[in-house]
């Protein structure tokens, strides 16, 4: 069939990925022997994984990523579908505890090349200022042990690798703009944006995401199908699938997929050697590494930690403090839903295409620290009808009725902060094993009084918004949305994993990567902090070469920045950024 | 003795339809009339929208998967026939059909026992559930042991509003019988897990996309009309119709009001964002 788009499509061929109908990844890929000893090596390759390896091959050294999940030919592999996008998330069993189980699988969780960033849906707000100082300001949670200034460079930087889409000021935090321009509004955006306009409240419309508005390089623009949590088969959704990976092994990294890390090992002298993985047959083998970076998220790193547990750290790898696998948190993520006289048709655009950090920073007259953000969702029928049941008690000829108005409903996110607390924790479970014999994860979440009046009051401000906006009914659902902490960051090796390049504390050539060194979480989804992080990390490892590769601490110290090591295209694209008053102010 | 008007109207509809006096109390009404609706192809407000016959505008993949969920229906391997029987019921209540005709019905009892059988799931599971197979097997057992508790019989046997009596107890989480079962099996997550199975099987359907005027797969072609609800060229307006749910039905309007009965509020396993 001719595409209305972009010309007839090629069929897969074998050795030969398709990314999205333009991008063709036909490089053959290097493969590193057995017996090898390798620079480094990366356990997960998702967000942070990703970048990580495009950055350290690009700068010349040798890497292998170690995937769990496949290395997708999207045209091959994906759909157009919502249930047969399934094989998209970490399916791979859990165990959910507390108070407030949180589920996983395709709410928080992705496997294969790219990750959660396969199917997450692409918001990309950076994190604000006075996030990085939650306990300093608030007196809770946790600072950062560096500030919003040290990550700007990154956040500007991964913002045209992706790259991000929004408009060209953004007001909120660190008042910024983006490179690339909004996208158009849907259904759900329109409704976010008449509620908040009808209460005086700013909104951002058409961003900031990083979806192609227009074409990039061999990406395409967005088609606005609304399948972004489904796996972007256009290639306009950033995934390191799209952006880095190909870049990464184009520089001659090796991508070992299907390959599941079993334990890190470590040797008399309390450095790691390698990693122990199952390969596609569920054989056992190593590869041996000067480095290893576990970039493996907030629950398969503390995992393998402490499934790497050895005479040295009885308690799990690295984890002389006891906090691996603690302060892990989710954001709220209340869906509030309102229907409305007229049509919606909420399935078409990109779920995520509007928002409002209005609310997000502490403010006295609430009597809660910190705050959140309102955003817009886009559940497609099987999520939909998921959430009348939960909100709604809806079942029977009920279900049945409330669905067939499913174009006359709206949906919008709470994005609320829920502050770190030690016993919200991944530990080993003591009875279930995964496929491999490996013990799977036994995850506890509960709320305090803080998360439980910040979630109350925020709720009820998405439905106001709401009924601003016109609805005649307005129903909602508690549930949880990301993932980040249970390996944190910090200056203190007493009460914190790694350092801010996610060095481990306790082992200098042990590195920690991903949304688990985060020490708080901010209102904004986590996944351009995650890879803004990565970048920023990997340019200490190629500052510090010398001492990282030899194995010891290294200064610590700010690294120079890399502009030079971007994927081939990205740098220097894109609308010049407005330059702020208050950036010199605050260097 | 003279009909009275219902009897008569009764009478001519059984007459017409070929339907059973029991089957015609089972079909959604028009409230203007009181008349039932007959069973239709496409139920739902789209009437001539088909997303299937869009399927040369799907990418291969996609058609092909969607064709194959259409065309190819599982065997039945992880229930028992009696286990099957039961499901069966319980779903003709959890997700009725009674307004499709036979050649319309979405199946679910097979899709749901592939998963079962295959061992698939959503990446967790609750730390007081047993695994999803056990739950099911225990959750059948309790919702027979709590028909014969309310009405003396196997749910099977029972009239749909009785068998809406004894889900009713589940929806609430009070479950009159079957202590055994629900000390195990957590009523509140075991209620949801059915639900989410089964909205999982049906509104990944084809008919279901056309009832409820989703668009379905739209890859490479994409939307264009985004804002106010606007139909695609493709696509059709809205053309409402009144109905309600059969007189007799315990699931005609959707409640929360069990919930004081639960341990927690209940909370789907959708990811949205």
């Amino acid at each position: 069939m001719k595409s209305p788009l972009f010309g007839p499509f090629k069929h897969p061929q074998p050795g030969v990925h398709t990314l999205g109908p333009l991008q063709v990844l036909d490089v053959p890929m290097r493969r590193y022997q057995p017996d090898e000893e390798i620079d480094f090596c990366i356990v997960g390759v998702g967000s942070a994984g990703g970048v990580l390896l495009q950055r350290l091959a690009r700068a010349g050294f040798r890497v292998v990523g170690l995937e769990a999940g496949p290395f997708w030919d999207v045209e091959r592999d994906w759909v157009s579908d919502e249930a047969g996008s399934h094989k998209l998330y970490w399916n791979d069993l859990r165990i959910t505890d507390g108070s407030e189980p949180l589920t996983f699988g395709e709410n928080n969780s992705g496997k294969g090349v790219g990750g959660g960033s396969v199917h997450w849906a692409a918001f990309a707000p950076r994190l604000h200022p006075s996030d990085f100082r939650v306990f300093s300001e608030d007196g809770v949670g946790a600072d950062w042990p560096i500030s919003y200034w040290d990550l700007k460079p990154y956040y500007e930087m991964l913002e045209k690798e992706m790259p991000v889409s929004g408009p060209a000021y953004f007001p909120w935090g660190d008042p910024h703009g983006y490179p690339y321009g909004p996208h158009p509004l849907g259904g759900v955006g329109n409704v976010l944006v008449r509620g908040c306009t009808a209460l005086g409240i700013r909104v951002c419309p058409g961003g900031p995401v990083a979806i192609n508005a227009g074409a990039h390089a061999d990406r395409p623009h967005c088609i606005y199908r609304g399948f972004c949590i489904q796996g972007c088969k256009v290639g306009a959704k950033q995934s390191t699938l799209y952006s880095h990976v190909p870049d990464g092994i184009a520089c001659g990294a090796e991508i070992r997929d299907n390959c599941m890390a079993a334990k890190i090992n470590l040797n008399d002298e309390g450095f790691v050697t390698g990693v122990t993985y199952f390969d596609p047959e569920k054989r056992e083998c190593e590869q041996k590494a000067r480095v290893v970076i576990v970039s493996g998220y907030s629950i398969e790193t503390p995992r393998l930690l402490l499934n790497s547990a050895c005479p040295r750290f009885e308690n799990g790898l690295a984890n002389s403090s006891g906090v691996v696998g603690k302060y892990l948190m989710a954001q709220a993520g209340n869906v509030i839903l309102g229907r409305f006289p007229g049509l919606v048709r909420m399935y078409k655009a990109p779920p995520a295409h509007a928002l409002t950090e209005e609310f997000y920073e502490t403010d006295p007259k609430r009597g809660f620290a910190r705050g959140f953000a309102i955003q817009t969702v886009g559940p497609l029928p099987i999520a939909f009808a998921k959430q009348l049941i939960a909100a709604k008690g809806a079942w029977g000829w009920s279900l049945r009725r409330e669905m067939m108005d499913y174009n006359h409903w709206a949906a919008l996110g709470l994005l609320g902060e829920i502050l770190p607390w030690p016993e919200n924790r991944v530990e080993l479970d003591k009875a279930d094993r995964d496929q491999y014999g490996l013990p799977v994860a036994h995850v506890t979440f509960n709320l305090h009084e803080n998360d439980k009046q910040l979630i109350a009051y925020g709720k009820e401000k998405v439905k106001e918004v709401m009924w601003a906006a016109g609805a005649e009914e307005v129903v909602q659902e508690a549930r949880y949305a990301h993932l980040v902490g249970a390996a944190r960051m910090g200056s203190d090796p007493r009460t914190s994993v790694v350092t801010s390049f996610g060095q481990t504390h306790d082992i200098p050539n042990l590195f920690i990567m991903d949304g688990s060194v985060f020490p708080t979480q901010g209102s904004a989804n986590p996944g351009l902090t995650i890879q803004a992080l990565a970048a920023r990390t990997a340019d200490y490892l190629i500052a510090e070469r010398d001492n990282v590769l030899a194995r010891h601490a290294g200064t610590r110290r700010a690294p120079p920045i890399r502009h030079d090591l971007a994927p081939v295209g990205t740098s220097g694209r894109g609308v010049p950024r407005l330059k702020g008053k208050k950036e010199a102010k605050h260097r | 003795m003279a009909m009275t008007d219902d009897q008569r109207l009764l009478a001519e509809r059984t007459a017409s339809t070929r339907m059973t006096a029991s089957e015609i109390s089972r079909l959604p009404i028009d409230p203007g009339t009181g008349e039932a609706l007959l069973p239709r192809a496409q139920p739902g407000y789209y009437p001539g929208y088909h997303t299937l016959s869009q399927q040369n505008f799907w990418d291969e993949a996609t058609r092909n998967l969607v064709v194959g969920r259409v065309k190819q229906v599982p065997p039945l391997r992880f229930f028992s026939p009696e286990e099957a029987q039961l499901m069966q019921a319980i779903l003709d209540r959890l997700l009725p059909q009674d307004d499709r005709d036979e050649a319309h019905k979405i199946p679910l009892l097979p899709f749901i026992d592939e998963r079962l059988y295959t061992g698939r799931i959503n990446g967790y599971r609750y730390a007081h559930m047993p695994p999803d197979a056990d739950a099911y097997r225990l959750g059948l057992q309790g919702i027979d042991a709590i028909a014969r508790h309310l009405h003396g019989q196997a749910f099977i046997a029972l009239e749909p509003q009785k068998q809406e009596q004894v889900l009713l107890t589940l929806h609430d989480g009070t479950p009159p019988a079957g202590k055994e079962v629900w000390q195990r099996v957590s009523v509140n997550h075991f209620w949801m897990l059915l639900l989410q199975d089964a909205v999982s099987v049906y509104y990944a359907h084809p008919f279901a996309w056309d009832e409820v005027g989703y668009g379905g797969p739209a890859y490479p072609r994409g939307y264009i009309r985004l804002e106010n609800g606007r139909p695609e060229s493709w696509e059709v307006e809205e053309q409402r119709y009144a109905w309600a749910p059969p007189p007799t039905t315990l699931s005609g309007e959707a409640s929360r009001a069990g919930e004081h009965g639960l341990d927690e509020p209940r909370r789907s396993d959708s990811g949205t964002h």
